[in-house]
């Protein structure tokens, strides 16, 4: 097992799959923080478009989605001609940022519920405006409650990733299959494993770091 | 200082205040009694907007907070209200911020003075419900009867004309009723004038120069507390009063 070739090429697969991992994450949150405030805005209209958008891209397989975005969009009616994303790893990161945002924008949904009214009502009573409510009182609060389920989207992310492979991209699993390939062995999986397997850890790892740090 | 008529509240087919009149004057303890679902909660928190009454008037050192079941702008509600606390039956400390946070965000927010000028305050605010020591401690580590002190004294940071009680004590253990409940008797020496709902009628007895009884929405009884818990000659607050004592 020549490790020391090995690993230089599946350190090279690992930087498409962080970039598309902390791209994605940096992306998505703030999406899925706006397309809650829309979801639980008084406007019906607004609230059903984002529903129906969320249901789309949590009802729908991600691996779809990036075929769509890549080799989809251009054959769009109308628009399609200014929808053509010629750069793979855009279309990809497009897709998951899409679908990422959705899963996000229900689990901060559930945070918000879970933040108690009567936190809104002592900030009414102390004379704060809605919107220094919602950014000192509420956003905090929800941000604890969804930690432990933004942690969890996150490792399932990382595992993700690899679907940007159906594209075409070389990232860690396509790096290791095509060592696999040339040389017939088949422990250079398990070695990919072990590499995945770190960064899920070192991710659980910053996240309970995280959730330390927000504890109340 | 405030003065309601006719106030009518309902929620969807349950008339929860049919009208109640009441008149408080500077100064003045008001202790409101009455069983339980009978409109205190509603009542006092539509003193303060977080119930709108449908029918009625809400007079504020003045000015219409509510003027027959109609509101003014959010901005004008806000300024009617600016003199206004209220302190809850379960707290509602912001559990994310230490004490000290809790009682300067709201002046911090509104620009009512200088960091430094706030901080002082929020430790004098402390020193006067006796917590000084615990200016850093995070809600969490406090008894019931701590929390309810910290949010008096958070209530306090906006220097306010007039405190709504909602049952105060009810969320605490009996032996720690006292230390809240003595908070409140030292406020109403400085002249606070403030409305409390409570089931505590001793301290309603002791502490309050008014009682407002209410019963089925309506205003039951309302006057010193030795006209309505002695002499009011009512049925229905003579019974209440033998389940509670
Ligand atoms: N937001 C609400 N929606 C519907 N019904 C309510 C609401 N708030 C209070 N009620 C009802 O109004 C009645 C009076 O409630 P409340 O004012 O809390 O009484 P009290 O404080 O005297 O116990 C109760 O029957 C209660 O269930
Ligand atoms: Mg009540």
């Amino acid at each position: 097992m020549p490790l020391n070739e090995w690993i230089p090429q599946m350190l090279t697969g690992c930087e498409l799959t962080l970039k598309l991992f902390f791209i994605t994450i940096a992306l998505s949150m703030p999406l899925g923080l706006c397309l809650t405030f829309l979801y639980t805005s008084k406007n019906p209209v607004i609230s059903r478009i984002v529903g129906f958008y969320i249901l789309i891209m949590r009802g729908t397989p991600l691996l779809l989605q990036i075929f769509f975005v890549y080799f989809g969009l251009p054959y769009m009616p109308l628009v399609g001609k200014y929808l053509v994303i010629k750069d793979r790893f855009n279309a990809g990161a497009i897709a998951f940022i899409l679908n990422y945002g959705a899963y996000f924008a229900e689990i901060f949904r559930g945070g918000l519920l879970s933040v108690d009214k009567g936190q809104y009502e002592a900030a009414k009573v102390l004379g704060l405006t809605d919107m220094q409510t919602r950014t000192k009182i509420v956003l905090p609060q929800m941000f604890r409650i969804a930690l432990p389920a933004i942690s969890n989207e996150a490792i399932i992310l990382i595992k993700d990733t690899a679907l940007i492979t159906a594209i075409g991209l070389t990232d860690l699993l396509k790096v290791t299959q095509s060592i696999v390939n040339r040389t017939t062995q088949i422990s250079a999986f398990v070695v990919a494993a072990a590499f995945y397997l770190v960064m899920s850890y070192a991710l659980t790892f910053v996240f309970k770091l995280i959730e330390k740090k927000f504890e109340y | 200082m405030i003065e309601v008529r006719h106030l009518k509240k309902s929620f969807g087919s349950l008339h929860v205040l049919r009208d109640i009149d009441l008149k408080v004057e500077k100064g003045d303890v008001v202790a409101i009694l009455g069983p339980s679902g009978s409109g205190k909660s509603t009542f006092l928190r539509s003193l303060i907007d977080l119930e709108e009454a449908d029918g009625g008037d809400i007079i504020i050192d003045g000015k219409y907070l509510c003027k027959d079941g109609k509101y003014p702008k959010n901005k004008e509600k806000k300024a009617i209200l600016d003199k206004t606390g209220m302190v809850f039956q379960h707290f509602n400390l912001f559990p994310h911020m230490d004490i000290e946070k809790n009682l300067m965000l709201a002046p911090l927010m509104q620009k009512k003075g200088s960091r430094a000028d706030i901080a002082a305050l929020a430790l004098e605010m402390l020193t006067k419900v006796g917590l000084a020591d615990k200016l850093h401690e995070m809600p969490k580590n406090l008894s019931g009867g701590q929390k309810q002190r910290v949010a008096i004294a958070r209530a306090l940071m906006l220097k306010p004309d007039v405190m709504l009680f909602d049952e105060p004590t009810s969320a605490l253990d009996p032996e720690l009723t006292g230390e809240v409940l003595n908070v409140i008797r030292e406020l109403s020496k400085e002249n606070m004038t403030m409305l409390i709902v409570t089931h505590e009628i001793g301290f309603a007895r002791e502490a309050a120069n008014k009682i407002l009884f209410l019963d089925g929405g309506y205003t039951a009884a309302f006057g010193s507390p030795e006209e309505v818990l002695e002499n009011s000659g009512s049925e229905r607050i003579n019974a209440f009063l033998k389940k509670v004592l």
